[in-house]
C-alpha cells in the first residue's frame, strides 16, 4: 500500500484518467443493472406485490394470460388464497374532455369476494371499486394527469368508468393496470358470460383445488414466460457481462503497461534486495485502489443519476446487488494484476546494472 | 585483517561451443573494510560481471565467493536476497532512487522491508548532514540534479548499514566537479566509516582517492596500486 499510494499521488493525472475510466465502467454497469431492474419491475410489480405463488392458466394458451381464458367449468371451485384474473389490453382515455391522450395499458378484472380484492390492493388514495363502472388506476398514470373522479373510457366502449382511486404496483409485463369488476373484463374481451377469467391467481404454492384441466405454474415460471421479460433480461445481464470482463482486461492492460514502463525501476530494486512479494503486494495495491477510487465514484454518480432521473424512465437501484456488483468489479480489477504481476517474478535484477 | 570479500579462482563463461566467451579468467580479489577499491578497464573487458558476481547477482561458472566469509555460491534465490539487502550497498549508474518517492520516503521503503540493523534517526541525520542533503528530504528524484541524485543514492544505499558497498560507474553522469566530489565521499565512507568500497568505473579521474586500483582485460585481473 505504501508505494501504491505515494505512486498514485505523484502521478495524478495519469492514475485519475484511469480511475475516471473504471468509474465510467462502473457507473454503466449500475445504470444498466439499474435498468433492467426497473424494466423487470415493471413487468412483475403486480405479481410480487400481491404475494403470488402459484398461476393457473387455460393448457392451450400457449403461457400467456392474455391468450388464456376459463370456462367456469375449467376454473372450478377456488379456496381462500385463489382469485379469478381477467386481464385485457386497451386503450385508456378520458370522457369528460376532449384530450387526446391516451394510454395503452392493461385492464384486470378481480372478483370482490377473492382474496386480491380484499386483502392485497395497495391504495393509495382513494377507495376499491365497489360498482361494475368504478375502476382504481396505478399510480403510474396520476403522472400521466389521471385523477380520482375523472370519467374515463376504455377501449372503444360507450359508457363511462370512474377513477376511484390509485394502487401502487400495479404493472404487469410493462403496461400500467386498471383494475376493475370481472363483468367489465368479460364486456372489454365482447365474449359474453362463455368465459369467467384469464387465469387464476393464489398466494400458496399449493392450494386445496387442483385444477387439474389447467396448466399450473409458480410466480417464477409464470414470469419467465411474460412475453420479452426474458429476452429482456438475458440481453441486460449479457452487457453487465461483456462490461465486466472489458472492465478486467482493461485494467489488466493498463497495469501491463504502467508495470512495463517500471521494469527498469523495479529491477534496481530487486538488486536492492527488496523482495518480489513486495512489489507483488504493491501492484495489487495498485490495482484495488484504482478499482476501489472508480466504483466509488461510479456509485456516486449512479446515485446522483437516480436522484434527478425522469420517472417515465424505469430505473430502479437495487443497493445491495449494486454494491455487490461494486464488489465483484474491485476484485475482477484486482484479479486483472495478476497479468503484470506475471512479469514481476521473472524480473532480473541483473537488468538493473 | 579478515576480507569482506574474497573472490577464490572465480570463472565465468558465457554461451557454448564456438561461440563461448571467457567474461572472467581464474579472479583471486580480496577487499577490506577501510578501503576504497577501484576496478577499471575498459568496455567489454569483464568489469560488469565482476560487479555481477561480487554482488550475488550472478553466479560463477567456478570459483567461490566469499562474504564476510559465507561462501554465497551455496545460498539459494532468497537468502542471496537478503543478502544483498543487510550486507550490500548498490550505488548503480541509474541512481536506484524510485521516482515517485521524497527523499525521505526512499528510506522509508528500506524501514518496510529491512525493520531491523538499519542506521537510527540520529545516524540518518548525521549522513545526510555530511552528504549535504538535509534541505533535500521533500524533493522528489526529478527535482534533483544529478549531484544530488547521487548523494541521495549514496546515503540509500549507506542506509542498511552494509559491511560491502559496490559502485557501478557512479560518476558516468556527473561533470568534473561533481565526479571529483562523489570521488571524496567515497574515500571518507571507506576511511571514516570502515566500509569496503569497490568502484568499477572506467573514470580515471577516480584514481588519486583510491587506496587500491585493480586492471580488468580480457576477463583477467591485475593490481595495479
Amino acid at each position: 500500500m505504501f508505494l501504491a499510494i505515494r505512486e498514485i499521488k505523484h502521478n495524478k493525472l495519469h492514475y485519475g484518467l484511469i480511475i475516471g475510466m473504471v468509474a465510467l465502467i462502473g457507473y454503466l454497469m449500475f445504470m444498466l443493472t439499474g435498468l433492467m431492474l426497473g424494466l423487470a419491475n415493471q413487468n412483475t410489480a403486480a405479481i410480487r406485490a400481491w404475494d403470488t405463488k402459484t398461476v393457473y392458466l387455460n393448457k392451450d394458451a400457449n403461457d400467456n394470460l392474455s391468450q388464456s381464458m376459463l370456462t367456469k367449468q375449467q376454473a372450478g371451485k377456488l379456496d381462500d388464497h385463489e382469485a379469478l384474473v381477467g386481464t385485457v389490453p386497451v386503450v385508456l382515455k378520458k370522457a369528460t374532455t376532449h384530450h387526446q391522450d391516451k394510454q395503452s395499458i392493461q385492464f384486470m378484472g378481480i372478483s370482490k369476494d377473492q382474496y386480491l380484492y380484499r386483502h392485497k390492493l395497495q391504495l393509495t388514495t382513494g377507495h376499491k371499486p365497489t360498482k361494475t363502472n368504478e375502476i382504481v388506476l396505478d399510480t403510474s398514470l396520476r403522472d400521466k394527469g389521471y385523477r380520482v373522479g375523472d370519467q374515463v373510457k376504455l377501449a372503444d366502449q360507450s359508457h363511462p368508468y370512474r377513477v376511484v382511486g390509485f394502487v401502487k404496483n400495479a404493472k404487469l409485463n410493462i403496461s400500467p393496470l386498471a383494475i376493475g369488476s370481472l363483468s367489465t373484463w368479460q364486456e372489454l374481451k365482447g365474449m359474453g358470460n362463455q368465459f369467467v377469467a384469464s387465469g387464476i391467481f393464489a398466494d400458496r404454492a399449493l392450494t386445496a383445488h387442483h385444477h387439474s384441466q389447467l396448466k399450473k405454474y409458480t410466480a417464477n415460471q409464470f414470469i419467465q414466460k411474460l412475453p420479452g421479460y426474458t429476452a429482456q433480461n438475458t440481453t441486460f445481464l449479457f452487457m453487465i457481462g461483456f462490461l465486466m470482463v472489458i472492465s478486467l482486461i482493461v485494467i489488466a492492460v493498463f497495469l501491463y503497461i504502467l508495470t512495463m514502463q517500471k521494469l527498469p525501476e523495479y529491477a534496481v530494486l530487486r538488486a536492492q534486495g527488496i523482495p518480489v512479494s513486495t512489489l507483488i503486494r504493491a501492484t495489487f495495491a495498485e490495482a484495488m485502489l484504482l478499482m476501489v477510487a472508480g466504483v466509488l465514484i461510479g456509485l456516486f454518480l449512479t446515485s446522483g443519476t437516480a436522484l434527478v432521473i425522469p420517472s417515465a424512465v424505469p430505473l430502479l437501484i437495487n443497493w445491495p446487488l449494486t454494491l455487490l456488483i461494486g464488489l465483484s468489479l474491485i476484485v475482477l480489477g484486482t484479479i486483472g494484476a495478476l497479468l503484470p504481476v506475471r512479469i514481476i517474478t521473472k524480473i532480473d535484477p541483473l537488468d538493473a546494472i | 585483517m579478515m576480507a569482506t570479500i574474497e573472490l577464490k579462482n572465480v570463472n565465468r563463461t558465457f554461451g557454448t561451443g564456438i561461440g563461448q566467451v571467457q567474461a572472467l579468467s581464474a579472479i583471486n580479489f580480496q577487499a577490506q573494510a577501510g578501503e576504497l577499491t577501484l576496478i577499471l578497464g575498459p568496455s567489454g573487458s569483464g568489469k560488469s560481471t565482476f560487479l555481477t558476481i561480487a554482488g550475488g547477482l550472478r553466479r560463477p561458472s567456478s570459483g567461490q565467493v566469499l562474504i564476510d566469509s559465507q561462501n554465497i555460491q551455496d545460498m539459494n534465490k532468497h537468502e542471496l536476497e537478503r543478502l544483498r539487502l543487510n550486507k550490500i550497498g548498490f550505488i548503480l549508474q541509474s541512481y536506484n532512487l524510485l521516482p515517485y518517492l521524497t527523499v525521505a520516503e526512499q528510506f522509508q521503503l528500506v524501514d518496510r522491508v529491512k525493520p531491523n540493523g538499519n542506521l537510527n534517526r540520529e545516524e540518518l541525520d548525521q549522513l545526510m548532514r555530511e552528504l549535504d542533503i538535509v534541505q533535500l528530504k521533500n524533493q522528489y528524484p526529478d527535482q534533483l540534479s544529478g549531484g544530488q541524485n547521487q548523494r541521495v543514492a549514496i546515503a540509500r544505499a549507506l542506509y542498511t548499514n552494509p559491511s560491502l558497498v559496490l559502485a557501478d560507474e557512479p560518476t558516468a553522469a556527473l561533470d568534473s566537479e561533481r565526479g571529483a566530489a562523489v570521488g571524496q565521499e567515497f574515500q571518507r565512507l571507506a576511511r571514516q566509516k570502515n566500509k569496503t568500497v569497490i568502484v568499477v568505473t572506467h573514470d580515471l579521474r577516480l584514481r588519486k582517492y583510491a587506496d587500491r586500483i585493480f586492471e580488468i582485460n580480457d576477463g583477467k585481473i591485475k593490481q595495479t596500486k
